[in-house]
């Protein structure tokens, strides 16, 4: 698609291509097994008969990232994995997503340590954040869906831009200062810790 | 003797026969599969689901009472609430209760100190379907955290 990338405007041809291209990608998303911990075992879990991720399309676990459009980062990545997980998702073809699967994958987990990597979002964009610990399996097939819905709004002719969100991505929880109240917290958290 | 007998085996492709009477055997059986957007399946009775804060039935009223103590107990410090008295009004009013989502492990350990009686304030609810396209929807404020996270329908 690297011919048409980018190139027309919106347009009668163009959307109806959009729409034929995003049904097939939607209903044909290959993850890469991608289990690092307990998540895993809820991934695994989803793919059995029990839940079929293949109704959605989405049962070919592919051992390889050259054959995958999606990225399950089910489980804690740690610093050493980061370089590994960057580089399969550079392997990846085109177009590529990424579900970010569990607290741990999603801002670090109860880990705040100095071998865990805070956020997969610091080295890949992730499309959708599942959160749980570890989700449900259907709370995996919750967010496929998600991703569902995005695919489906997105244009290969227009596509939007990616971010990767870098540095301290993390929002704190006094971030929102617009109440008054909201000083006095921020004093008795410091006197505790 | 032995020769001749594999090769009929092979001839008459035993081996695959049996493999494919093992895959018939089960196929009358109803499907395993459970539809999960279409129907949602019961969650235990001590399941931990996302937090939520309870209002009393019927009247609507508050029933935190700002003790703080959700976020003592919480080991990865998550929860930021914060109120302030009116005059005349017994218990505290609840003005921000912010909950970092997306670092939960769902532990319970913030409902399990909750003091509040008869109506807990704040409770493990059943929803479990988490589903967020950036980090910052991660926070739940004051009215997600009564209301629940937004569920969204599959359309097709």
């Amino acid at each position: 698609m690297g011919l048409i990338d980018h190139k027309f405007e919106d347009n009668f041809i163009t959307t109806s291509i959009d729409r034929v291209l995003n049904w097939a990608r939607e209903s044909s998303i290959w993850p890469m097994g991608f289990g690092l911990a307990c998540c895993a075992i809820e991934m695994m879990a989803a793919s059995a008969s029990r839940f079929d991720i293949a109704r959605f399309g989405a049962e070919v676990f592919r051992a390889s990232p050259r054959q995958s459009d999606l990225m399950i980062v089910a489980g804690t990545v740690t610093k050493k994995m980061a370089p590994v997980l960057r580089r399969l998702y550079d392997q990846m073809p085109e177009p590529k997503w990424v579900i970010s699967m569990g607290s741990c994958s999603n801002a670090g987990g109860p880990f705040p340590t100095y071998s865990v990597l805070q956020g997969v979002d610091k080295v890949v964009p992730v499309d959708v954040y599942v959160s749980g610990c570890p989700p449900r399996p259907e709370a995996l097939l919750y967010g496929l869906m998600r991703l569902q819905d995005k695919i489906r709004k997105e244009g290969t002719v227009l596509r939007k831009e990616r971010t990767i969100m870098s540095g301290d991505s993390e929002p704190t929880l006094n971030s929102d200062l617009s109440i008054d109240s909201r000083a006095p917290r921020a004093d008795s958290r410091g006197a505790r810790s | 003797m032995q020769t001749i007998v594999k090769f009929l085996k092979t001839i008459f492709l035993v081996d695959l026969l049996k493999g494919l009477w093992v895959t018939l055997k089960y196929t009358p059986q109803p499907a395993f599969t459970f539809q999960y957007p279409a129907e949602r399946r019961p969650t235990a009775p001590r399941f931990r689901g996302v937090l939520r804060l309870q209002t009393e039935p019927g009247t609507g009223a508050q029933t935190c009472i700002v003790c703080d103590q959700c976020a003592k107990a919480c080991p990865d410090d998550l929860i930021a609430l914060g109120g302030h008295r009116e005059p005349g009004q017994k218990i505290k009013v609840l003005d921000y209760f912010d909950f970092n989502l997306s670092r939960c492990s769902f532990c319970g350990l913030c409902a399990e100190v909750c003091p509040t009686k008869p109506i807990k304030a704040l409770i493990m609810s059943e929803d479990y379907e988490l589903g967020s396209y950036s980090r910052d929807t991660q926070i739940l404020r004051v009215d997600e955290m009564y209301d629940g996270v937004v569920i969204e329908q599959y359309t097709r």
